[in-house]
C-alpha cells in the first residue's frame, strides 16, 4: 500500500521511512504540507498520510482541512504526528479532519498498529463505494445487455439535447427495432431471443464513438444518442450502424440468425427545441414508416410544415405491427 | 524553568531507546546520525542569529525542529532544553531567550561527543 510522509525534519522522515518499508509500505516522502497536499488531491496519490504538525508552507491541520474539504475523491486517511501534548491541540488536530494522531517521537510497532487501522477504514471504504457503484449500475443498466436502461438513456439525452442546444450543435437520435423479432422468440425461444437481443447490443456499441450512447429503449426496441453529430454525416452514420446488425448472421445456440433492423433518425438541429417527449415521438413515427416501407431501412425525421402545424392537434398513432 | 524538564541524572543520549525504536537496525543508527550531524550545526547556528535578534517566531520554530531532532535521537536533556526555549519565544519572553539557549548549547556540548564516540566506535 502506498503512504505519504510529510515531515519538514530529515531525520524523522528517514525514521519514518525505514519503518514503513520495513513494514511493506510503498513510501513518497515530502518536506512540506504544500507538497503533501499535492500528492494527495492527485486522483490516484496515495491514501495513507502521516503528516507532521508544524511544516513550513502548510501544516498538517491545514493539510487535513484541505485533503477534507475535496468531495469527490476517494477517502484519505491521515494521521497526524506530533510532538504537541495537550488535549486541545488533539481536539483541533482531530476536528481539522485528522483521523488519528501520533505523538514523537513514535515507537514503530504503535505506528504500524495504528496504520492497519487505517488500512482496515479504507478497505472498508473501498467495499462500500464498489457496493454502490453495483446497485448504480443496476438501477442505470438493463440485465440483459448491460446497456443503458429507458430511464438512463432518457436522461442522457435530455442532458445531450441541452448542451446541443446551448452550443449550436446537432445531437443525432436513433430508435431502432429488430425486424420480426416476435418470430424468434415463437420459434426459437426466448433463450435464443436473449442471445440475438445481446448480440445486437454489443454490435451497436462497438459501432458508435466511446462518447455515443446506447440504450435499451424496449424490449427489442433500442436508442442510439449520436453526441455532436455533422448532420452532413448523421444519416450515413445511422446506415452503418443499422448495418453493423444485418451485416453478418448472429451466431446463437440454435444456429446462425440473419436479422435486420429498422431505425427512425432524427436530427436535433433540424427541429429546434423540443422536449424529449416530443423528438422521441418523431423519431418514432420514422421508425413507423421504416416498417411501413418494408423493414430493414431508415427513415429520417424532418419536420415537414404541413403536419408541423397539425402535430399538435394529431391523435397519437396506431401502434404499428413489428 | 530548566530543572523542571530536565533530569540531571539521565544521560545525554540514550543509545538503547534509539536502538530499540529502530529496532535494532544500527545501520540506521548510522544514517540517523550522519544526517543530524550535518543539519545541526547549520539549525543551531541559525537558532543563535534568530535569539540574538529577539526573532521570536523563527525562534520559535529553529527550536522546535531542534527538539524533534533531539528527541528522535534518544537526547531527552537536550531536548528539553529546546523545549523550553520553544516555550519562551511562544510566550513571547525575548528576555530570557539567551539563557535558553546557553543551556540548549551546554547540552549539545555533551552530547556531540558521545554520537562521536559511538560513530569512532562502531567504524572500528
Amino acid at each position: 500500500m502506498r503512504i505519504l510522509i510529510a515531515d519538514d525534519e530529515a531525520l524523522s522522515r528517514k525514521m519514518l521511512e525505514k519503518a514503513l518499508e520495513r513494514a511493506g509500505y510503498e513510501v513518497t516522502s515530502v518536506e512540506n504540507g504544500k507538497q503533501a497536499l499535492e500528492h494527495l488531491c492527485k486522483p490516484d496519490g496515495p491514501r495513507l498520510a502521516l503528516l507532521d504538525w508544524v511544516m513550513p508552507e502548510l501544516d498538517g491541520p491545514g493539510v487535513c482541512r484541505a485533503v477534507r474539504r475535496r468531495s469527490e475523491q476517494a477517502y484519505v486517511y491521515m494521521v497526524l504526528l506530533t510532538s504537541k501534548g495537550s488535549k486541545e491541540e488533539t481536539v483541533l488536530g482531530l476536528e481539522a479532519g485528522a483521523d488519528d494522531y501520533l505523538t514523537k517521537p513514535f515507537n514503530s510497532e504503535e505506528l504500524r498498529a495504528r496504520l492497519r487501522v487505517g488500512e482496515r477504514i479504507l478497505l472498508l471504504e473501498d467495499r462500500l463505494v464498489e457496493a454502490r457503484e453495483n446497485m448504480r449500475f443496476k438501477a442505470t443498466h438493463d440485465p440483459l445487455t448491460s446497456l443503458l436502461n429507458r430511464g438512463a438513456i432518457m436522461d442522457l439525452l435530455a442532458r445531450e439535447l441541452h448542451r446541443s442546444y446551448r452550443e449550436q450543435k446537432s445531437t443525432a437520435i436513433l430508435l431502432g427495432d429488430v425486424d420480426d423479432f416476435k418470430r424468434v422468440n415463437d420459434t426459437l425461444g426466448h433463450v435464443v431471443g436473449d442471445e440475438v437481443l445481446a448480440e445486437i447490443a454489443n454490435r451497436l456499441i462497438g459501432s458508435v464513438r466511446s462518447y455515443d450512447f446506447v440504450g435499451r429503449y424496449g424490449g427489442e426496441e433500442f436508442l442510439v444518442v449520436l453526441n455532436s453529430c455533422d448532420p452532413a454525416y448523421a444519416p450515413a452514420r445511422a446506415e452503418a450502424i443499422r448495418k453493423s446488425v444485418s451485416s453478418r448472421p448472429i451466431q446463437t445456440a440454435k444456429g446462425p440468425l440473419s436479422l435486420t433492423m429498422s431505425f427512425g433518425v432524427l436530427l436535433s438541429a433540424d427541429w429546434g427545441p423540443r422536449t424529449v417527449e416530443e423528438l422521441l415521438h418523431e423519431v418514432d413515427l420514422a421508425l413507423y414508416r421504416a416498417k411501413d416501407a418494408g423493414r430493414d431501412c431508415l427513415r429520417i425525421a424532418k419536420p415537414d410544415e404541413k403536419t408541423e402545424g397539425l402535430r399538435v392537434a394529431l391523435p397519437q398513432p396506431v401502434r404499428r405491427t413489428r | 524553568m530548566k530543572s523542571k524538564e530536565v533530569d540531571l541524572h539521565e544521560p545525554a543520549w540514550n543509545q538503547a531507546e534509539l536502538l530499540e525504536r529502530v529496532e535494532n537496525d544500527g545501520e540506521l543508527v548510522r544514517e540517523l546520525l550522519a544526517i543530524f550531524k550535518g543539519d545541526f550545526p547549520r539549525t543551531v547556528r541559525s537558532l543563535e542569529a534568530a535569539v540574538s535578534s529577539g526573532d521570536l517566531k523563527n525562534s520559535g520554530s529553529l527550536s522546535h525542529t531542534l527538539k524533534g531532532m533531539f528527541s528522535n535521537l534518544g537526547a531527552a536533556r537536550a531536548a528539553a532544553a529546546a523545549a523550553s526555549l520553544e516555550k519562551l519565544a511562544c510566550a513571547g519572553e525575548t528576555a530570557a531567550l539567551k539563557d535558553a539557549f546557553d543551556v540548549l548549547e551546554r547540552e549539545a556540548g555533551r552530547l556531540l561527543p558521545e554520537l562521536d564516540a559511538y560513530l569512532a566506535e562502531v567504524r572500528r
